[in-house]
């Protein structure tokens, strides 16, 4: 094959690798900008406030990895409930796809912790050096006392925010109102200094530097939404039916005469953007979907006097003309699946028993013949209890006629101290003659406090072949 | 056959491409892992007269997952690097 002929791209590889400008994206004002608003308030204002409340004398939500525990408000939960981690995981995804058929990244926009971080460096960034104009003139301007302080002042309260960041994601696994103390006298462990400083620098380099790049070059997501969109998707979208021709008119020109559609071309929509993506070109797989380009363009639309929604949520069946039904079926199983999957959570959880049982059988005998010939197996029980308190049980056999405990007696009663587990060596006794083969028993452990408290666990009994 | 002329990428994007899927695949692995195990036990049963306490099992194994994935990645992205028309340097393999 001969060598392919120099493209205009291949001319301007040098200019590709190069770091890809940088966004000022315009502040703007309008609805989307205020539920933005409201999504980084309530979801940062959680980020920095659960780990300061307190349940019953406990944090509320302390995820205790040196104990292996996780407190959530009232629960314990610990590796052996690792089933509601995956469980939740699963209706995550699922919450995934039911918001992202019905009205594409909103999770992008609004909750994406990449989004609400940025949101709020940008918003000290503009506190500090000003709007988006001001803000170009500054970074081209040559180094100045001013621009130093600016700078300065900015790196200052970027760094101590990012610490403060580091901090309360640490507090989230080691109880923060013992750590607070701590950070301020200095005296940290490694690894909590280590992680600490590890989240604080991701905040910094993410929400200070990196911003659109993440949702552009990193985050999968963006990749692969295309499959959970369908034409009745709501998608933020330009209506180039009613916008264009675009171009710059007087006020109060008969434009459509002169042929042009409704979009002056006042390029806001672009200046807003957080990605530096031109909505009026479609969708893209930049568009992170936060609704700038709305507010950016109602405004516009409000002051020339022409309706509002040139950039609107829309399908792309309604801007191609045809009618569009939002409550399709996919959206609907989605959404079933996820009020069910919802529900049993809440279910499962609501009705945990904090008790665990797991029966082991002694390995190296299948029985054991004793002095007046009478069968044994032994068994070890694990008994696992989850709960917050140290409990008595009381355990039992359940339906297993002749073979009864070795020691005598019905039942046998032990004590398990919270989170521990405890194993209990169990030998089973049946009367010469009785057992032949292989029986089922069942063993059934209660709390002695709490009879809901109750835990069965099967085994096998074997005597010999008959 | 004509080749269609491909865009380099640009830095930031193959760095990021590689640092973040390794990231959040460490992250995800060593949930699960010390969801099922314990590194505590892990350390006694592995290194005799060593210990260590969890914070530091769960560290290590997050950021010896992180260099696994992290190579696995990185090696994807070596493999996959797009070659660009009069680029010799690619081509030769030396760059």
């Amino acid at each position: 094959m001969a060598a392919p002929a120099p493209t205009p791209a291949a001319d301007a590889g040098g200019d590709l690798y190069r770091a890809p400008p940088k966004v000022y994206p315009r502040e703007v004002d309008g609805r989307f900008q205020r539920l933005r608003n409201l999504a980084v308030f309530v979801l940062l204002g959680l980020f920095y406030l659960v780990p300061w409340m307190n349940w019953t004398g406990r944090q509320a939500v302390l995820f205790d990895l040196p104990a292996r525990k996780f407190h959530i408000l009232g629960l314990t939960f610990f590796p052996q409930d690792f089933f509601y981690l995956s469980w939740l995981l699963i209706l995550a995804g699922l919450a995934l796809f039911f918001f992202t058929a019905l009205a594409g990244r909103l999770w992008c926009g609004y909750a994406c912790p990449q989004t609400v971080w940025t949101e709020v460096f940008l918003r000290i960034e503009r506190w500090i050096e000003g709007d988006r104009l001001r803000r170009m003139k500054l970074d081209a301007a040559p180094w100045s006392a001013e621009k130093l302080a600016r700078k300065g002042a900015k790196q200052a309260i970027w760094i101590t925010f990012a610490l403060w960041t580091g901090f309360t994601f640490v507090g989230f696994f080691t109880p923060v109102r013992d750590l607070g103390p701590r950070a301020l006298s200095l005296s940290l462990g490694p690894w909590e200094t280590f992680w600490s400083l590890f989240y604080a620098f991701a905040t910094y380099g993410n929400a200070g530097y990196l911003r659109e790049q993440v949702c552009k070059y990193m985050c999968p997501y963006a990749r692969f939404q295309g499959a959970m969109f369908d034409p009745a998707t709501l998608i933020i979208a330009y209506d180039p039916a009613r916008g264009e021709p675009r171009g710059s008119r007087r006020k109060g020109s008969d434009y459509r005469a002169a042929g042009l559609g409704d979009c002056i071309d006042c390029t806001l929509c672009v200046q807003a953007c957080p990605t530096g993506i031109d909505i009026r070109d479609g969708l893209q797989i930049e568009c992170i979907a936060c609704g700038a380009c709305i507010d950016a363009c109602d405004s516009v639309m409000e002051k020339v006097g022409y309706p509002r929604g040139l950039i609107r949520y829309a399908t792309e069946e309604s801007l191609a003309g045809r009618r569009t039904r939002i409550l399709r079926p996919r959206v609907v199983i989605y959404g079933l699946l996820l009020f069910g999957g919802f529900a049993g959570f809440a279910w499962s959880v609501s009705h945990r028993v904090p008790l665990l049982v797991d029966v082991v059988r002694d390995r190296n005998a299948l029985y054991r013949v004793v002095e007046d010939g009478a069968i044994e197996n032994a068994y070890t029980l694990k008994i696992m209890n989850k709960g917050d308190a140290a409990r008595r049980y009381r355990v039992t056999l359940d339906d297993a006629d002749e073979i009864r405990f070795a020691g005598g007696g019905e039942s046998l009663e032990v004590e398990v101290a919270p989170g521990e587990v405890l194993a209990v060596p169990v030998t089973l006794r049946a009367p010469a003659g009785e057992v032949t083969g292989r029986h089922e028993v069942e063993f059934e452990v209660e709390a002695v406090d709490d009879e809901d408290v109750k835990y069965e666990a099967e085994s096998r009994f074997f005597g010999p072949m008959p | 056959m004509q080749r269609s002329p491909e865009v380099p990428v640009p830095r930031a994007q193959r760095w990021g491409a590689v640092v973040w899927p390794s990231f959040f695949s460490a992250g995800v692995a060593t949930m699960v892992f010390f969801a099922l195990f314990d590194p505590v036990e892990l350390a006694r049963l592995a290194w005799v007269g060593i210990e260590i306490d969890r914070k530091t099992g769960y560290t290590i194994g997050f950021f010896l997952f992180w260099a696994l994935t992290f190579s696995a990645c990185a090696f994807t992205s070596i493999l996959t690097r797009t070659r660009h028309p009069g680029d010799d340097a690619a081509d030769r393999g030396t760059r």
